[in-house]
């Protein structure tokens, strides 16, 4: 049987060493965050030379990636799917430039919004920069397409979208591994026109990346994976794709053989295999996990009358979370199954959601904080962002109102300032601060803007499971003084119950003083003490290896 | 052979281990199995659950369908009957039922209890005394897993090795702990199993059941008979339930026995 037990987004990350990756780059983001962790993971415990690390944030990520192919060598970069919104920029270009040596982007979309604040389908992205999509279905897949990534995204010199879902990263089955592959040799391009994209230069890249989509359809249309398999003219007809494949089979068992089905794993869409499918069926059902992307293209947005489509447009499936068996069944007549049922469940059951762990240094700041501005009488408006402390919204805290996406805190709070909302608070972890909230620090510290930003530092990214801060403790405040914040408006709090009316007396006075502060609420973790602990200990040991190497 | 289960608990509790231990058994035994697990946000102190599919063909979906699971196992009273519409009406639970206080508005326990207790196929054990009474209180997620084990297409044995390699570089003592909590986990299950066969009711089954300290083995077939005796009687395990309630700590079977 099968070599190693694997979650979806392990067996991306084997893939990706065992197709010979000079480097990878990540920002932690679930469900995306164990592909990094186990390429560094694997890469430390034998010793390989897999170069990389966590970066700032999902741009620098990618502009990295993209370094490695522009030396000729294999790079994977993995990210949520809001995070490749915040790599849109180099994303969208370096389907313009193309590749060098291959570059394979990982985007773990959120059907359901387990965690995160949208369901927004990374499909769309790779059709917006006109660049091949491949969507595993399998743990086996993830790792097997991760390999064939890198080999088309070499050789149509295209950077190619691995799309996962939440329910495969976060699955683990058994994985055959197949003989690893050597890294490439570096080799510079060498032509410079290629990767400066001034108008002259884009123009042609442009035509290029139009002239690719011949080669990319060809592949398209004939990937074994994506079959089609008639069964008789005017059937129903089923197209499936993705993870979707997986529910379609266990909602129809050994029915599957009533109709016409062809399954899509890899995009541009194989529309000579649409169209066949299209003329032997009556009418088609599209399941799909995610946005209905396939089904906007085959039905026209309904506007295609030759045969009904039917799917998430048309209500025959939900238009939002996760697919499931039972999802599926009743697009075809079929019972759910009935389950056990117990008399007085409904008076007993009670949501669970998560909340902040005990002693947590985030519980203490929003209790000073909400003392604080429950003084000011009611309206004052906190902004948050996104981490652990984006559960300052729930019981018992209720201290946030806002949670848009990473680094927004800041700007809102400009905005809210400049519309007259006074005081116009926010906080922000040191985590997102340095992913982005540097930027929006800047523009109110140059017009010393009438906000209070509360950095909540405790010196780890925590909500993903404890990777390392790219700045904590004094670096924070020489990061906040290097982008124009006054040093006395800058403060520093411990967040405990002990130092409580401390931090509520500084509070006070800044909120006393008219123009921007910052004040630091710095206390470790609690749950990644031990964590923290070590990569301060490396962090010191980088340093002082730099100065002896200087 | 198919068979589907959900493992149910708050993080922290290691919902996640039991799955490990479980896949890794499954893979020894040559089966296919898919196991879907909770990350990210959930895992600070939310309900966090586990899909463990085991096959002997490969195994399509990471989701358990509505009324497919064969066992439900959790780790706290009120997560176990968070998933009950994914269990067969036939299927089993298996449930601590200590509960995880860290809700404000955690409904009465007494009526949880009840709810858990009405179902038919119920093995209700209090896994986190038995756990601390083996050496560890972190076993309390492998006590759990005992009880659920012969309900398992698994040998005993199988799932045994797996804790054994996990916790083996714990030290000696930890690889012990967890195994007896495993295997007083598994006595209470077989004696429940026994007394349910002999025609003793549900919740009188899972209010005795979850006082009692269970030893490292099964209990002996004479000592179970003679319970299922005792409890036949609506009157005279109303008296036991009692009885049972009134010691708070876990009784040992022996000393009631001589009682």
């Amino acid at each position: 049987m099968s070599d190693l037990i694997l979650l979806g987004d392990e067996a991306v990350a084997r893939g990706a060493i065992d197709a010979g990756i000079t480097a990878a780059y990540a920002y932690p983001g679930t469900p995306s965050t164990e592909i990094y962790q186990s390429i560094e993971d694997h890469a430390r415990r034998h010793k390989l030379p897999i170069r990389g690390f966590w970066s700032t944030n999902e741009k620098v990520a990618l502009e990295e990636g993209v370094g490695v192919s522009y030396a000729g060598c294999r790079a994977l970069v993995a990210m949520k799917h809001v995070g490749l919104n915040v790599a849109a920029d180099p994303f969208m270009n370096v389907a313009i430039s193309g590749v060098h040596g291959g570059l394979v982007i990982v985007v773990a979309d959120d059907p359901s919004m387990h965690s995160s604040q949208n369901e927004q389908d990374s499909r769309y992205f790779a059709d917006f920069a006109m660049v091949p999509c491949l969507e595993p279905a399998n743990q086996q897949q993830c790792y097997d397409f991760t390999r064939e990534a890198f080999e088309l995204s070499e050789r149509l010199k295209v950077p190619v979208l691995l799309r996962l879902v939440t329910r495969l990263a976060h699955s683990r089955a058994q994985v055959k591994l197949a003989p690893s592959r050597a890294p490439n040799v570096p080799q510079y391009v060498e032509e410079a026109a290629r990767f400066t994209l001034i108008p002259v230069n884009a123009r042609r890249a442009y035509a290029q990346l139009i002239d690719k989509q011949g080669p990319l359809q060809a592949y398209s249309e004939a990937h074994p994976v994506n079959a089609l398999t008639l069964n008789g003219q005017g059937k129903t007809g089923i197209l499936v794709s993705g993870l979707a494949w997986n529910y379609l089979n266990e909602a129809l068992g050994d029915t599957m053989g009533n109709y016409n089905v062809l399954r899509i794993a890899t995009y541009p869409l194989p529309v000579k295999k649409i169209r066949q499918l299209l003329d032997a069926s009556s009418d088609v059902l599209v399941v799909e996990e995610g946005y209905p992307f396939i089904e906007r293209y085959v039905s026209a947005l309904g506007l295609m009358t030759e045969r009904r489509i039917r799917g998430k447009l048309t209500g025959d499936l939900p238009r939002m979370g996760e697919l499931s068996q039972d999802a599926i069944r009743p697009c075809f007549g079929l019972p759910v199954q009935p389950a056990l049922q117990l008399a007085g469940l409904s008076d007993v059951l009670v949501g669970r959601p998560p909340r902040l762990c005990d002693k947590c240094p985030h519980s203490d700041a929003y209790i000073a904080i909400k003392e604080v501005i429950a003084e000011l009488g009611a309206g004052v408006r906190v902004m948050g962002d996104i981490g652990c402390y984006s559960l300052g919204y729930l019981e018992p805290h209720q201290a946030i109102h806002s949670c848009l996406c990473m680094g927004s805190s800041i700007g809102m709070a400009i905005g809210a300032a400049h519309a007259g909302m006074t005081p116009s608070l926010c906080v922000i972890g040191d985590g997102t601060f340095t992913h982005s909230g540097m930027a929006p620090l800047l523009d109110a510290a140059r017009e010393n803007a009438n906000i209070k930003v509360f950095i909540l530092d405790n010196s780890i990214v925590a909500m993903t499971g404890g990777q390392p801060t790219m700045a904590t403790d004094e670096e924070v405040v020489d990061l906040v003084a290097g982008l124009g914040v006054a040093r006395k408006h800058i403060r520093i709090v411990e967040p405990t119950a002990h130092k409580k009316h401390q931090t509520i007396a500084t509070i006070r006075e800044e909120l006393a003083y008219q123009g921007l502060s910052v004040i630091v609420a710095r206390r470790a973790c609690v749950t990644y003490a031990k964590e923290i602990k070590e990569l301060k200990e490396i962090k010191a040991h980088k340093i002082d290896v730099a100065v002896v190497s200087a | 052979m198919n068979f589907d289960l959900v493992i149910a608990g708050v993080g922290g509790q290691g919902v996640l281990t039991i799955a490990a231990v479980l896949d890794r058994a499954a893979h020894e035994q040559g089966l296919y199995f898919k196991q879907s697990e909770v990350h990210g946000m959930a895992q600070r102190g939310g309900a966090v659950s586990a899909f463990v599919r085991l096959s002997d063909r490969p195994v399509a979906s990471d989701l358990i369908a509505r009324g497919s699971a064969s066992l439900l196992l959790s780790v706290e009273p009120l997560e176990a009957l968070r998933y009950t519409q994914l269990l067969k009406p036939d299927g089993w639970i298996v449930s601590d039922i200590t509960p995880m206080l860290n809700l404000s508005d955690y409904p009465d326990l007494a009526k949880v209890h009840q709810v858990l207790f009405s179902a038919p196929r119920l093995v209700a054990l209090d896994a986190t005394r038995l756990a601390h009474k083996a050496g560890t209180i972190k076993a309390q997620n492998i006590a759990a897993l005992g009880a659920a084990a012969m309900h398992l297409p698994l040998p005993m044995e199988a799932i045994e090795k797996q804790i054994r390699a996990l916790f083996e570089r714990k030290g000696e003592r930890i690889v012990n702990a967890n195994l007896h909590a495993f295997r007083k986990g598994d006595a209470a299950s077989r004696f429940t199993v026994a007394l349910l066969a002999a025609g003793i009711d549900g919740d009188t089954v899972a209010r005795v059941v979850s006082h009692i300290h269970f030893p490292p083995h099964p209990v002996s077939a004479e000592v179970t008979a003679e319970w299922a005796q005792r409890l036949r009687a609506p009157d005279d395990a109303a008296h036991w339930i009692a009885q049972f309630a009134q010691q708070g700590e876990l009784a040992r079977l022996e000393t009631l026995v001589a009682a």
